[in-house]
């Protein structure tokens, strides 16, 4: 508590300390950014205004792009609803599972090592070709997902990844099997919550329910908060799932927002009007962000109280 | 002895749903082992058989270890490995730097610097990569590794968030008692903050190397030279769905390319046990 | 702490870095953005003003020339296509090659970049689809001259190929291999079936008595598919008409009721289940060739291109090719299409070299030994009559086939135009909703013209 005393004298020579410390910290991240971020940035942001196909110097058009987005192109509207459809199912879905199986694996057991290494191994072959490969023989018409179905009793001769109504689902699947990098980050965050807390409620007589509750869930918000914002901004840029299994069909039904900026740009040979889209999205998904970042104040648990933001 | 009981069944059922649980987890794992074992022509036709028709072929392997042109595929995978391991140590370092800077430090500006880190994250690469590919041009850096690992060394949205967010959840009276004892913001970084954020440092450095080494589409733009190929990019040059395409090469040397992403993982995972020191914090 | 950040100075501040970092390498000092556009167009007036010391005269002495090529294939493809090159290089020492090999997935995202970037390579393996849009846009050197002077020998091409690289009137790829529309079928299929073997005079009528009758006496399928746009554009072409305008600034056929017939004909193999529902057919699609219906004997037969029987060798090497069905009192709709080109980039420094190089390719014989008809049918006579002793039984039935498809052919269309991919997956869509029963053909029709005249029309200026 000294500290708290201390610190009115301190003000001026620490405030200009801080700057010097906080500055050389970020400079090696402040020099990649302005290198390697900055000028592409600007460039797209640039490009988002002009008639731009990559093969010949891009033509300002003012904000025809964007108006042609929002007033002429049906694919933009098909492609936002599938992403947005996409996040709020695949993000609950994925972070309730990977938390579920975080908890189960942060106790003392044999071969927790060894299911850990499985259950994040999807994350390591996700985009790959066995998987695309793997994922439309199990839920096509012949596949085992059918089979399992038809031993249930509902016998169909339906391609799950074929059918407009269904495929998202798929994909959805897909989403929700790479649990593991959510369930390393929250079992990173279990391993950060000190066992001294656990020792006093059990003390207190809590039970596994109220500590969960009371102690985990509290203590585990921060990182709560990091796996929501990661996972709702790597959703709306979900891309190699639909571009490898079922390159946005079909009939559009599996088209997402970054799958329709990728065809624009390389397919159609339209970069202009696919960084329009990259900029929207960016809107899109920023506002998102903001909002969460607004709400955490009422449900974020930070030890410290300095620095919020 | 009705509770030893219980718990014993408990445990049963608990590794019998993981193990199940486990086998869907890596069944595409299997399923490309598997492939890499048979003869081109049947891995389509028997694609359900998880046992290839006889063991041992390792045509593919040698097939698929022969390479491209003439470049044999270790180098591709030594090139992954050089630009996976630099691109990691520098992104953690630097991420963490950062992280500490935006939890722990207040300086000018911080807010319009995290927005700026945050805005990294939400662009979609496929609109950054062909200015991205010009800026590099003219730094003279297309075609060497370096154009691979600049994008990363400098420290990633994705770690400086995780790292900024575990900072935040360290209790700050330990900072507050280091700085009695003496120690400077730096003493305190170093001493106090990176032992007890390890466990996010182990994960950053998991999915850091995984990422870079699975990246596709920046070796694709920014490298013409065949001996320069990242293991992703040579990956997809045994395939042509045109002409003939190596598909047992392919899965061979996907299984091969899998293995140092695998060992990095179970080389860092077990601090993630261990869960350092997180005893003795409070009270 | 002071929250009024002061955006003007940052903005300031981040330009100056922007200009200092898009200057530093001696660029003019205008941003990244405008420093690619320039650069791209700039190319033309680089190579005549000469950055390289040989542009002017190394058509005689041999200097030391590194010439850049790009091409897509598989491992086969880049493991012989690099001895190729060693071998060039062994006959001519001052040419050495920096190669780029890759796989289809990416190969013209990474030249686009590389036009972005204002340099492209020297020899670049061109695909149909994307010539014209390449050409369109000044990528590409004519190589007119280079015929006229004899530096590269079309002497033994047909002149229907060598016509297919030309955009705008300029020669703009030269076609190294030939190929063209077949019908693949499972003769085993065909006979289990009993139903006799097609031969080339087969109507449409024929054709759909053929399968429907596979599909019923062994509950098979009929035909993979026939829902491309290739199969379309000769259904069209059969109508005496073509599926785009000459400039490729709209469709070219006038009647929609040429549409609903294909889609009804469609429909109706789908209704009597000797073609594969979309949602089947997307599960056939996900394994590789070697796996297709037609392969397995699951299929009679397969509409692709002439060397889809080469690939799947390995797996069955029974298939045989058939000409597509004819239109009883129709127009012949088959065409010989270039399977792929050289071109050379107009940015190029060394063009005179880079076409000598594919001279040699296609004219060559000790080139075309190695490279044994692995890109197709080769486009000189003379190395077809070569090759012939050579050939695996598939490839032998390939070069057959192609004799037989010229009598059925008529001159090929213009190069596609920009924005076929687009107008390519506006068609596949349009007619799968009728397969879905969402709309009528009618309806389809109607669409697929309104969408496709927006896309072409877009793209066209």
């Amino acid at each position: 508590m000294k500290t708290i005393l201390m610190k009115p004298m301190l003000k001026r020579s620490r405030k200009e300390n801080e700057n010097l410390v906080g500055y050389t910290l970020l400079a090696p991240w402040l020099i990649g950014f302005l290198v390697i971020f900055v000028v592409p940035m600007a460039a797209s942001l640039y490009y988002s205004f002009t008639n731009y196909n990559m093969l010949r110097a891009p033509r300002f058009v003012g904000l025809d792009n964007y108006v042609r987005m929002f007033t002429q192109d049906d694919s933009f509207w098909i492609s936002l609803r599938v992403t947005f459809f996409y996040v709020l199912v695949m993000v609950p879905l994925r972070l309730a599972f990977a938390l579920f199986i975080a908890m189960l694996l942060n106790t003392r057991r044999k071969f927790l090592g060894l299911y850990r290494t499985f259950y994040y191994i999807p994350s390591i072959v996700g985009g790959s070709v066995a998987v695309s490969i793997v994922w439309k023989q199990i839920f096509g018409n012949d596949g085992v997902a059918m089979s399992l179905l038809a031993a249930i009793g509902i016998e169909q001769r339906l391609s799950f990844i074929g059918n407009p109504d269904t495929a998202i689902w798929t994909i959805i699947l897909l989403g929700v099997w790479q649990f593991g990098s959510s369930m390393l980050i929250f079992l990173a965050g279990l391993k950060q919550i000190p066992s001294s807390l656990y020792e006093s409620a059990l003390i207190d007589g809590a039970n596994a329910w109220s500590r969960f509750w009371r102690i985990t869930i509290p203590m585990l918000t921060p990182v709560i908060f990091f796996n929501l914002i990661l996972q709702i901004i790597n959703g709306f840029r979900v891309f190699t799932e639909g571009f490898i299994i079922t390159d946005g069909g079909p009939l559009d039904s599996t088209l997402f927002y970054v799958l329709n900026l990728y065809r624009r740009a390389f397919t159609y040979f339209e970069m202009g009007y696919s960084s329009a889209m990259a900029w929207a999205l960016v809107a899109i998904i920023a506002f998102f962000t903001l909002i969460l970042f607004k709400t955490q104040s009422s449900w974020v648990h930070y030890e410290s109280k300095e620095g919020g933001r | 002895m009705n509770v030893g009981k219980r718990s014993r069944v408990n445990s049963l059922l608990f590794h019998a749903l993981s193990m199940l649980l486990g086998f869907f987890m890596i069944y595409p794992l299997l399923w490309t082992l598997a492939s890499s074992f048979k003869d081109n022509s049947t891995i389509f036709t028997n694609a359900y058989s998880l046992i290839p028709e006889q063991w041992g072929i390792i045509d593919n392997y040698v097939s698929g270890w022969n390479g491209i042109g003439g470049v044999p595929f270790g180098t591709f995978i030594l090139n992954s490995f050089i630009v996976a391991s630099i691109g990691t140590v520098g992104g953690v370092v630097c991420s963490l730097m950062a992280a500490y800077a935006f939890a722990r430090v207040k300086f000018r500006l911080s807010g319009f610097w995290f927005m700026c880190v945050m805005i990294t994250l939400m662009i979609p690469n496929q609109v950054m990569i062909v200015p991205q590919y010009i800026l590099f041009k003219k730094l003279h850096l297309i075609d060497t590794l370096t154009a691979l690992i600049m994008p990363w060394f400098f420290g990633s949205a994705f770690f400086i968030f995780l790292m900024v967010q575990f900072i935040r959840g360290l209790p700050i009276d330990l900072d507050e008692a280091a700085k009695i004892d003496g120690c400077s913001k730096f003493g305190v970084f170093y001493r106090i903050t990176i032992p007890l954020v390890s466990p996010a440092i182990v994960t950053s450095t998991i999915f850091s190397f995984y990422w870079i080494w699975q990246d596709f589409f920046q070796p694709l733009i920014f490298m013409s030279d065949t001996t320069k190929f990242t293991v992703s990019l040579a990956l997809n040059l045994f395939l042509d769905p045109n002409s003939y395409s190596n598909y047992g090469g392919m899965f061979a040397m996907s299984v091969v390319s899998l293995i140092p992403v695998i060992l990095v993982f179970l080389f860092f995972q077990k601090y993630l046990v261990e869960g350092i020191a997180t005893s003795g914090i409070k009270g | 702490m002071t929250k009024r950040l002061r955006l003007p100075t940052i903005m300031a501040f981040l330009l100056s870095v922007m200009i200092m970092i898009s200057a530093c390498s001696g660029g003019t000092g205008n941003s990244g953005a405008n420093g690619a556009g320039s650069a791209s167009t700039s190319s033309k007036q680089e190579t005549s003003s000469g950055t390289n010391a040989g542009s002017g005269n190394d058509n005689s002495d041999p200097e030391p020339v590194k010439l850049s090529i790009a091409w897509w294939g598989s491992q086969t493809r880049h493991d012989y296509t690099q001895k190729l090159l060693d071998l060039y290089t062994e006959l001519n020492p001052h040419v050495t090659f920096e190669a780029t090999p890759s796989g289809w997935d990416g190969y013209f995202d990474k030249l686009s970049a590389q036009a972005a970037g204002g340099k492209l390579p020297d020899i670049i393996q061109m695909d149909y689809q994307y010539i014209a849009t390449f050409s369109n846009n000044d990528l590409l050197a004519d190589l007119q001259p280079f015929v006229d002077n004899q530096t590269l020998d079309l002497g033994r091409v047909d002149e229907n190929i060598v016509g297919s690289g030309r955009v705008n009137g300029e020669l703009t790829g030269i076609a190294i291999s030939s190929t063209a529309m077949a019908v693949t079928y499972n003769p085993d299929v065909f006979a289990n079936a009993g139903v006799e073997a097609p031969i080339p005079e087969w109507t449409w009528e024929q054709f759909i008595d053929a399968m429907t009758r596979i599909a019923d006496n062994t509950g098979k399928l009929g035909t993979e598919s026939l829902i491309d746009t290739q199969t379309f554009s000769y259904w069209v072409r059969q109508h005496g008409q073509h599926l785009f305008k000459e400039d490729g600034s709209a469709l070219g056929y006038e009647d929609d009721a040429i549409m609903v017939e294909f889609i009804n004909m469609v429909k109706s193999l789908q209704d009597n289940k000797s073609m594969p529902t979309p949602d089947e057919r997307a599960q056939y699609e996900s394994r590789g060739k070697e796996a297709m219906p037609v392969v397995t004997g699951d299929a009679g037969v397969r509409f692709d291109w002439a060397n889809f029987t080469v690939i799947t060798a390995g797996s069955n090497p029974n298939l045989k090719l058939v000409t597509p069905p004819l239109k009883g009192g129709g127009e012949n709709g088959l065409w010989i299409k270039p399977g792929m080109f050289f071109s050379v980039a107009e940015s190029s420094n060394h063009k005179e070299e880079a076409v000598k190089f594919i001279n040699w390719f296609i004219n060559s014989k000790e080139a075309n030994d190695i490279i044994a008809a692995e890109r197709g049918i080769p486009v000189s006579s003379e190395i077809r009559d070569y090759l012939k002793t050579s050939l695996t039984p598939q490839q032998q039935d390939m070069f057959d086939y192609l004799n037989v498809a010229l009598q059925y052919s008529s001159p090929i269309d213009p190069p596609e135009p920009s924005g076929f991919a687009e107008v390519s997956k506006e068609f596949i869509d349009a007619v799968n909703k009728v397969m879905y029963d969402q709309i009528s053909p009618e309806e389809a029709a109607q669409n697929f013209r309104k969408v496709a005249n927006q896309i072409l029309e877009r793209n066209a200026n």
